[in-house]
């Protein structure tokens, strides 16, 4: 209780004084370390009556509208792609008997597994536990690495195969819907590897989360988009 | 600032594996003879497709306890892309 309040007491000071000349004094970042690192515990803030009452929307505004537009891309090349199976049913066929779906199996339970740590990492440095924060991270970037060796030994074996871009509309679709999807895992580890320096030298200490939600939830809409698209590429046939 | 606790990450994490396996498990095994019609697995798959998107959005994310708008039009993306896919599935 005394833990959530001193943060509530912090969080206000923060705000209140951000926007004036004495937030450069030092003074509100020095109050904030010495609060947040006096009551480090395991006690979730969500223990306050008061944060239970109220609607939080984690990460910032911008991030959610980009995940919002992100999101509506992909959208529109899964109904592109199940329209177009349904156009032409046999080569669909043909081209889905060249995956592999134990590759996509594992490659789903990484990206489900990474976002776990993504999640737990969230949960550690809301309560202050930097380190723990930061070996979930890593434990969340190694997965996603993982994701990037099968995508990658999947495509060598497509294109030892003789499979391309150019092979017809299947793999066309396929390598484009995919790809854009290898792009963002990229983008989101380095996002990750980003937020994993940042708390290994305290840079969340006493600071707003707001930017370490966001690169978690950037990293949880990756994940949701691969959920459809294991089941659009590899389950439905 | 909400935080789900770690049991009900965990939880979440949990039913999203089993629910992989399942599907995992049509996409290996269930067209070799499968003993379920085709209709059913898109409408089985999909179920499972909005079942682990509805765990992502609000345990993951934190949407749970978000403004409702931020949480329904999530929620509402992760309910009708797969509906839509599998309508045009099995209605064209």
């Amino acid at each position: 209780m005394l833990h959530s309040f001193s943060l509530v007491r912090v969080n206000i000071y923060e705000k209140a004084f951000d926007n004036t000349p004495f937030a450069d004094l030092g003074i509100i970042k020095t109050m904030a370390i010495n609060q947040t690192t006096q009551c480090e515990s395991d006690t979730p803030l969500e223990n306050t009556s008061n944060a239970k009452n109220k609607t939080y929307l984690p990460g910032d505004l911008a991030m959610w509208f980009f995940i919002l537009a992100e999101l509506t891309v992909f959208a529109i090349f899964f109904i592109a792609f199940a329209v177009t199976r349904q156009m032409y049913p046999q080569m669909f066929i043909e081209g889905q008997a060249y995956l592999h779906p134990v590759a996509g199996g594992i490659n789903t339970i990484a990206l489900i597994t990474s976002s776990l740590f993504v999640a737990l990492s969230v949960e550690a440095i809301k309560r202050n536990a930097q380190s723990t924060a930061k070996y979930y991270l890593i434990a969340a970037i190694a997965l996603a690495a993982l994701y990037i060796v099968v995508k990658s030994w999947e495509y060598k074996q497509l294109v030892d195969a003789g499979m391309g871009l150019s092979t017809n509309t299947y793999f066309t679709l396929y390598f484009m819907i995919t790809a854009f999807h290898y792009m963002h895992i990229l983008l989101g580890m380095v996002i990750l590897a980003a937020m994993a320096l940042k708390t290994g030298r305290g840079g969340y200490l006493g600071q707003s989360l707001s930017g370490f939600e966001a690169g978690a939830c950037y990293w949880h809409m990756v994940d949701l988009v691969w959920v459809i698209l294991f089941a659009l590429i590899y389950v439905i046939q | 600032m909400h935080t789900n606790s770690k049991k009900k990450i965990i939880i979440s994490y949990l039913l999203l594996v089993v629910l992989t396996l399942i599907s995992a498990m049509f996409a290996e095994f269930a067209h070799a003879g499968t003993f379920l019609s085709e209709t059913m697995i898109v409408i089985i798959v999909s179920l499972i497709v909005i079942i682990k998107g509805q765990q992502i959005v609000d345990i993951f994310m934190e949407l749970q306890h978000a403004p409702k708008l931020w949480r329904y039009l999530m929620l509402s993306y992760v309910i009708l892309v797969p509906s839509i896919i599998a309508a045009i599935y099995l209605i064209f």
